[in-house]
């Protein structure tokens, strides 16, 4: 059977006029006539596998449709993050394949179809398996087994570019006019770049994935750690060469002040000053995070103090009795009364780390310590009514917006 | 007892002796291509990944002697220059005196120096590092042009107790992300290594390399000033590539000897994007791939003997281009000429792309000039037209 040209390349059209935003990514791909495919299948090199029995039966609006669907598995990565994610749960059979195959097309099929682009019966759904929608791939694989509700899903073969795994029909990484990495990487990138400069024209799906594909988020656990040990171990605390003390070369140069190296124990103090507002759990694993670094750095215990404003002694009190920590009760309701608190404190911290929802005034002048501020998402719904905008953290702070 | 330590010492050799191919490694080549571009490069990886053995081999293939200085283990006077006192201090100052690895290397006048564990230098140190790489001075001593500058670190993650890299010393390396490759270290456990080659550089393209360069950084910062300067604010950007005025002038000279050497795109990409970031870096590509594409003036001088790019996306932005650079200045001449690069567009490829560059040609055309003669030749596109406008009017009742 040949493959009618024609109707697919029409489709092609098609597709870059519903969604003009995709026109590079789709102009990219290879199409490849293949016998092999069931309908029509990635692999990572951009190269578009179809079945001419698929064109020939397929209307023209889903055969757009499913020009989009195959050109998002691309521009989404979802055969390298297929493969991320069977490394971290070593789970690569066959079926894991399908669920991930199914759990890539959960996360594209929400902002594909509609608007000129038809979504042909028995598509992956989210609701189709009780699931929410505008999830990610890696939340949804979290979410579902195969299963009577998957069953008539396991059809579906979106190819390697999908979910990672080889397959017959893929003509491998040389020739045939594959688009090695880094082309890969500059047409995303041309997309994004494109969704970025006309926002208003791509759906709230795209313009999230254009802000962060170049751009991933960084998991806050790693980045309050790095802000603590940084500001820990600058200039000041730490260890850092100081003429306080003479060198031990000294004796070498006489009348010469060498400088030396010298640890000072680094103070940690963390002021906790939440309405109720944050999640136990998420103020919990902050705050033991916190003090587990402070303690690794200051080699001790008692290095680290907590002091909690009113509010939030309920969930700190408990943690900090647990894992041994000293806590102070009671900085008062407001944070410049806390801040005041904690340095008044003899010796005086090195490290100040706040955690804060946000909705609160901030000290007019810079503390003489560093300060690390790690920021819980402030609930919305509170302050519509009073219009009342909370002051957002001052310049000197490092900021790390947590969850 | 010494029998059993001499045979060990046989088995030992036994298990040195490895040979060496030569082999595609991109961060093998973009580390070599930057060492031959005299950059000093950083390499961050995991401990234990292989990048000293991978120093090593590099100063082997390069025939240079491999001085290697840990840097946490090193006071700052040690790159500042020990202070000396003479006789009389008041008259001949305190001379800086460098240390004895220093002088070796002056003396050599050639060599590879390897800073070894960067991130766990002590901020003092770092500091004093940064007059060391960017303008090789050791205390009153200057590196001569033959001494080639690497440095290695842990990322944080694995480094227990590493300071971030400082903003400055950042903005002064080439920055390499080393993993492993599995084929690599199969076959290197198998007893082959992977052989650095040096890049070739072809002299006849020199001038040609460096005028590519400046044209490709120029036209984007003309188009993006905002991109010159960006020192890093956020948390995620720290201690790795940002884009300055110096960065901007390590890529110019990476793109230059990429060039000239003809290095592929990817190790180009990695290069770019570990001076400037990943973001300028993949800006600055795009920028480039623009000006690889033909000229649209070219392609009109000449429609028959055109070669238009392979690559869908790439041909489409040259037709685009094309029919821009008719209506910027619209003669019947240039016109006649658009519509036969159209014909051959949708003779050696996809018919889809044609469509809207026609479709914009055609509302160009003034009233007294004839329909052009290679319209029947355009069927196949009219027709897929046609088609998509069926489904887009249907999809609208």
């Amino acid at each position: 059977m040949n493959l009618d040209e024609e109707k697919l390349y029409a489709a092609r059209l098609h597709a870059t006029r519903a969604r003009p935003y995709l026109a590079a990514a789709l102009y990219a791909l290879l199409p490849v006539a293949c016998t092999r495919v069931p309908t029509m299948a990635v692999d990572r090199h951009w190269r578009c596998y179809v079945s001419p029995a698929f064109v020939a039966a397929t209307p023209l609006e889903e055969l757009a449709g499913a020009w989009v669907h195959e050109v998002s598995h691309l521009l989404r990565d979802h055969h390298s993050r297929s493969d991320r994610y069977a490394k971290r749960t070593s789970l690569t059979g066959p079926a894991e394949r399908l669920r991930m195959n199914i759990a890539a097309d959960l996360e594209i099929n929400d902002d594909v179809y509609g608007d000129g682009l038809t979504a042909p019966a028995g598509t992956a759904q989210p609701e189709r398996l009780t699931l929410p929608r505008d999830l990610l791939m890696e939340e949804y694989l979290g979410m579902f087994r195969l299963g009577p509700y998957t069953d008539d899903l396991s059809w579906l073969d979106c190819g390697s570019g999908a979910d990672g795994a080889a397959r017959v029909w893929d003509l491998g990484p040389d020739g045939a006019h594959g688009l090695s990495d880094q082309e890969r990487d500059a047409v995303r990138f041309r997309v994004a770049e494109g969704i970025t400069g006309q926002p208003g024209a791509a759906p709230q799906g795209w313009r999230r994935w254009a802000e962060e594909v170049f751009h991933p988020p960084q998991p806050w656990r790693e980045l309050l750690g790095d802000a603590v040990r940084a500001a820990a171990s600058g200039p000041g605390a730490g260890n850092d060469y100081t003429h306080g003390r003479p060198s031990r070369r000294a004796a070498a140069l006489p009348g010469v002040v060498l400088p030396a190296l010298r640890r000072r124990q680094p103070r940690v103090s963390v002021l906790i000053d939440t309405s109720g507002s944050v999640s136990d759990a998420e103020l919990g694993s902050a705050l033991l995070e916190v003090t587990a670094i402070g303690q690794a750095i200051g080699g001790r215990r008692d290095t680290v103090t907590v002091r909690s404003c009113d509010a939030a002694a309920g969930v700190a009190y408990p943690l900090c009795r647990a894992a041994g920590i000293p806590l102070t009760g009671g900085g008062g309701t407001d944070l410049r009364e806390g801040f005041t608190a904690a340095l008044a404190v003899r010796p005086r911290p090195d490290v100040l780390v706040v955690l804060t929802d946000g909705q609160t005034p901030w000290p007019q002048a810079q503390p003489p310590c560093r300060t690390v501020v790690g920021l819980f998402p402030r609930p919305t719904a509170i302050n519509e009514d009073h219009g009342y905008v909370p002051e957002s953290p001052p310049q000197w702070a490092r900021v790390v917006h947590i969850g | 007892m010494s029998e059993t330590l001499a045979v060990a010492a046989d088995l030992l050799d036994l298990l040195t002796d490895t040979g060496t191919e030569p082999r595609a490694d991109r961060q093998l080549d973009a580390l070599t291509l930057a060492v031959t571009a005299d950059l000093p490069v950083l390499l961050w990886g995991e401990p234990g990944i292989g990048k000293t053995a991978a120093l090593t081999q590099l100063a082997a293939s390069l025939d240079l002697p491999l001085t290697t200085v840990i840097a946490s283990v090193h006071e700052p006077t040690d790159f500042s220059g020990l202070p000396v006192i003479g006789a009389d201090p008041a008259v001949q100052g305190v001379p800086m005196a460098p240390p004895d690895w220093a002088v070796r290397l002056v003396q050599a006048g050639r060599g590879l120096l390897f800073l070894d564990e960067l991130s766990t230098a002590p901020p003092a140190v770092q500091a004093a590092l940064l007059r060391l790489v960017l303008e090789r001075r050791v205390g009153a001593l200057r590196l001569p042009p033959g001494v080639r500058i690497v440095a290695a670190a842990n990322p944080r993650a694995s480094a227990a107790d590493g300071w971030e890299l400082s903003a400055p010393l950042a903005n002064r390396f080439v920055h390499l992300t080393w993993t492993y490759d599995q084929d690599v270290v199969v076959r290197g456990l198998g007893g082959t290594w992977p052989l650095a080659t040096l890049p070739r550089l072809d002299p006849a393209r020199l001038p040609a390399a460096v005028a590519y360069a400046r044209r490709g950084v120029c036209a984007l910062l003309t188009a993006r000033p905002a991109l010159i300067h960006q020192v890093p604010k956020s948390e995620l950007r720290r201690g790795v590539a940002w884009p300055s005025p110096r960065s901007w002038d390590m890529a110019l000279r990476l793109i230059a000897f990429a060039a000239a050497a003809d290095t592929s795109r990817e190790v180009l990409s990695m290069l770019v994007r570990g001076v400037v970031g990943d973001g300028p870096g993949l800006e600055l590509l795009a920028s480039l791939d623009r000006i690889d594409l033909p000229d649209p003036e070219d392609l009109l001088a000449d429609p028959a003997g055109a070669v238009l790019p392979e690559r869908g996306d790439l041909r489409q932005a040259v037709l685009d281009g094309v029919v821009a650079a008719v209506r910027q200045r619209l003669e019947r001449s240039r016109w006649d000429a658009a519509w036969a690069l159209l014909v051959r567009a949708l003779e050696t490829g996809a018919p889809d792309l044609v469509v809207v560059p026609a479709t914009t040609l055609a509302a160009l055309r003034r009233d007294d000039w004839p329909l052009p003669a290679e319209l029947d030749r355009l069927a196949g596109a009219v027709t897929i037209a046609r088609r998509a406008q069926q489904v887009a009017a249907g999809a609208d009742r």
